[in-house]
């Protein structure tokens, strides 16, 4: 064994105590071929492949859980391969980075709106197989909504093209029976690298808009007041260019803020109908960056004694759970508390939007979740608690980690991975499918 | 330790010029951390040990992984403890560094030259253009409100003199009353420190100290960030005397300059440990507006030569710097810098450089010779 073989571990989830035995080989390759090359090794071994991307996935599918595996890197693949400016699109490696993209193309006034806070790590095929976002999704969509197409290889070295109106690909059989099963980007999004690799993508790019922007401060009785607020916005495909919620904080960094607040920058033709919607208070540009400020430093807080965790990181809620937005961030309050965590902090994107397992778009808010680390848990216990998070989440219809995604539960999208697997063959990120679920493998490596 | 801090966020990769040079995430910062986070899986492997403790001197010390880190690791603190532990633990896996060591023991210099010679090269070479330099070579009994330390490099580099002569040229000009170390200047102990020996450093520091006081300075100047690093935090100098670097100096001293009659095209490069770790960011760039210079600024990148991978993995190092050039363009270009250190690396790699003191010199003699 080699460090190269225990350092490919590194990834941003909780999972990270691996039987480093099990990784077979470890590669970086450069080119498409050097991915074929190194699919082949793990076919000719027998092992399944897990790819990575910037490793800064927070669910631990890019750590190939506890499978012999190899594990294929696309950090030496970042390159921007080509741009159109004129029909709006750029030729990528899987491993470009949003920031490499977008510091090639401003300077000619384009740029690639996804906008992950990881965007200067995350890769462009590891968004894609998270179906990331920024917190503008809810004006510039997901990753997918972002990708015109992607190139796979699979398991046996065959090639393949999807775009959003099916597959092409050298061996007819596969895309005849591929686009029999009608597989579009929509199903590569948010497939956890389970389908094959992507080694190479055609991404949007789009100029900057001229809109002058104005901000606002909303305040509200309780969650539900605010889910109703939001709902509205919703309805009526408001015009919302920024939209942060503090729903909740910890006294030691509250700051005297009334909570729960909301803070929308908007354009300016839209303030009437907006007061219509909701009482705000305008905020000038210096209270709109400090209100931007208090948001971004949230996640970095620490109380005055102990260290913040995201255990569970995020919350979709959506529909109808968003009007009892209150009474749902109650139930896994107690829930939280019942396992042993003190609450921390309750904020994130609204509006916003993800999809579902079904492919079908969700519109609420994405509320992160912080909480004070505990002293005494094992990590079973730790663990046990994620697994009740989930359970909690599927009983009241709330998206488990909207935006960083946790593919184990997704029955749905797994259903459709298979279905999709019986016709691409198998071998990717394998434990993701295991018939006993991944819960005993993730739970051995926390 | 902070290492347990890191969230594994990834931030701190892509960015390490070390990564940049080999693509593998064991030479991430991030890859690192992750590495101490899980030793304990690992330990009993001991070859595992010994490729870890050679990672750690694969390393610049840019310190550009710190500052990224919005987690608070100390990296660099990290990165100093672990290569304390790792010297100790297994000393026989660090013999190319024992020359080094007994140079600094002995002669209190890294090359191993006579300390006596410390201001011999240099003298010898700028006596008949520099009247009376001579007398400004420190002994017992000479006081002067600044100090010049030198550091080994421009004290003993051929390399340098242009750099030299241009400084001492530019303190006389400013009629500062100055005195430089001379042969009572000990290393500032930067390379110990960067071995994770603070104990052998100290000694070199404290008579260091003890002729900076008896000469009464009320500053001390360096042209060498390394230098700068340690006078100002580990010499424990007494709190009235001000450790500065001499673009510092001159910056606050020069309101004005002539303006520099620029013939050709320049690159700055500002070097890791003046900016990052010193934190003098504004003074280098403000010299050279002062002079009307036009110059394009380098990614704040490092040059590769750095927390002693010249010597540790000089084909790393090497890689570093011209993968930098080729990124860069810097081709013909002349870059100008203000470390001793980065202009060796630059030389090095045929890259043609000048310390911006060089540029002012020639702009206080009224443009360029
Ligand atoms: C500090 C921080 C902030 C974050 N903020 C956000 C945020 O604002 N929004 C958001 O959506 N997410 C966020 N995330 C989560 C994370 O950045 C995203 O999930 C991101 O999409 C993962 O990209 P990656 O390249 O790091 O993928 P990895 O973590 O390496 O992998 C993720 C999945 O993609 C698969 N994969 C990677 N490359 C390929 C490939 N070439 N072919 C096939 N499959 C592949 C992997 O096998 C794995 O299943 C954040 C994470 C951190 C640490
Ligand atoms: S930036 Fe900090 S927290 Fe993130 S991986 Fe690097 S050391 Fe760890
Ligand atoms: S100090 Fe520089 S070279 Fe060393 S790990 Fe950090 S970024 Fe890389």
């Amino acid at each position: 064994m080699k460090l190269r073989d225990i350092a490919i571990g590194a990834n941003a989830s909780i999972y990270l105590r691996m039987d480093f035995k099990k990784i077979k080989g470890v590669f970086y390759p450069r080119t498409e071929q050097e991915i074929i090359d190194a699919i082949a090794t793990a076919h000719d071994g027998g092992y399944s492949v897990t790819p990575k991307g910037g490793g800064s996935g927070l669910s631990g599918a890019c750590t190939g859980g506890n499978r012999e595996r190899v594990m294929i890197s696309t950090l030496r693949m970042r390159e921007v391969l080509t741009v159109s400016k004129d029909q709006g699109y750029a030729d990528v490696q899987p491993g470009a980075t949003p920031d490499e993209i977008n510091a090639l193309i401003e300077p000619i006034r384009m740029k690639f709106w996804v906008a992950p806070s990881s965007r200067d790590i995350a890769s462009a095929a590891g968004i894609l197989s998270t179906d990331g976002g920024g917190n503008d999704t809810w004006v510039n969509g997901t990753m997918r909504d972002n990708t015109i197409r992607a190139k796979m290889v699979l398991y046996d070295g065959r090639r393949l093209t999807v775009d959003w109106n099916g597959v092409t690909s050298d061996d007819s059989e596969l895309e005849a029976e591929l686009n029999k099963k009608g597989m579009t980007i929509s199903d590569v999004a948010s497939a956890h690298g389970t389908l094959g690799f992507i080694t190479e993508l055609r991404v949007k790019i789009k100029p900057f808009p001229s809109e002058k922007l104005v901000g606002g401060l909303a305040k509200f009785e309780d969650c539900n007041a605010m889910g109703r607020a939001l709902s509205e916005l919703i309805k009526r495909k408001s015009p919302i260019r920024y939209g942060e919620t503090v729903a909740a904080a910890h006294e030691d960094i509250r700051e005297g803020l009334d909570l729960p607040l909301l803070t929308l920058e908007f354009p300016e033709d839209f303030a009437s109908e907006l007061k219509d919607i909701l009482d705000y208070s305008d905020l000038d540009s210096e209270g709109l960056a400090k209100m931007k400020d208090v948001r971004i430093k949230l996640p970095k807080r620490n109380p005055n004694e102990g260290l913040q965790i995201a255990l569970f990181e995020g919350f979709g809620y959506h529909g109808d759970n968003l009007l009892k937005m209150q009474d749902a961030i109650d139930e896994i309050n107690s829930l939280l508390i019942g396992h042993g965590l003190a609450l921390f902090a309750r904020y994130g994107h609204a509006p916003s939007k993800w999809y579902l397992g079904d492919n079908s778009p969700a519109y609420g808010v994405i509320l992160h979740s912080r909480e004070i680390k505990p002293e005494d848990k094992t990590s079973r216990e730790m663990f046990d608690t994620i697994t009740d998070i989930v359970a909690k989440c599927n009983e009241l219809g709330i998206t488990p980690k909207p935006e960083h995604k946790w593919p184990f539960s997704d029955e749905e999208k797994k259903t459709r991975i298979k279905e999709l697997r019986e016709v691409m063959g198998t071998g990717f990120n394998d434990f993701i499918l295991d018939p006993n679920g991944a819960y005993d493998t993730l739970s051995s490596l926390v | 330790m902070s290492y347990d801090r890191c969230v594994r966020c990834g931030s701190c990769i892509i960015l390490c010029p070390v990564f940049d040079a080999i693509g593998e995430e064991q030479y991430s910062p991030r890859g690192r951390t992750y590495l101490l986070q899980v030793m304990d899986l690992i330990e009993e492997d001991k070859e595992l040990g010994k490729e870890f403790r050679r990672l750690l001197f694969q390393c610049t010390f840019c310190g550009r992984c710190s500052e990224i880190c919005a987690s608070d690791v100390d990296l660099l603190k990290v990165w100093h403890e672990q290569r304390g532990k790792a010297v100790s633990e297994a000393p026989e896996e660090f013999g190319y560094l024992d020359a080094l060591g007994k140079s600094l023991a002995n002669m209190m210099n890294i090359y191993g030259l006579d300390p006596e010679d410390r201001a011999e090269f240099w003298l010898d070479e700028l006596e008949d253009e520099i009247p009376g330099i001579a007398d400004r070579v420190y002994e017992e009994g000479k006081t002067a409100d600044t100090m010049v330390f030198l550091g080994c490099l421009m004290s003993f580099r051929a390399s340098q003199m242009d750099v030299l002569r241009s400084l001492f040229l530019t303190l006389e000009k400013l009629d500062v009353d100055y005195l430089v170390m001379g042969a009572e200047e000990f290393c500032c102990g930067h390379p110990l420190h960067l071995m994770g020996d603070d104990d052998g450093a100290t000694k070199l520091r404290e008579h260091n100290k003890g002729v900076m006081e008896s000469a009464k300075a009320k500053r001390v100047i360096t042209c060498c960030p390394g230098c700068l690093i340690q006078i100002s935090t580990n010499h424990n100098l007494k709190e009235d005397i001000e450790v500065l670097h001499h673009t510092q100096l001159f910056d606050r001293l020069l309101e004005t300059i002539p303006k520099y009659k620029q013939e050709e095209e320049f690159s700055y490069h500002d070097p890791c440990e003046l900016h990052r770790i010193c934190n003098v960011k504004t003074e280098p760039r403000s010299l050279l507006n002062k002079m009307g210079v036009e110059f394009e600024e380098m990614d704040l990148s490092c040059c590769g030569g750095g927390g002693l991978l010249r010597m540790t993995d000089p084909d790393l190092s090497d890689e570093i710097i011209q993968i930098r050039a080729q990124k860069e363009k810097l081709g013909d270009r002349l870059v100008l810098t203000c470390c001793p250190s980065c202009r060796e690396q630059f030389l090095g790699a045929n890259l043609r450089t000048r310390d911006i003191v060089e540029i002012l010199a020639d702009a206080l003699e009224g443009g360029e010779k």
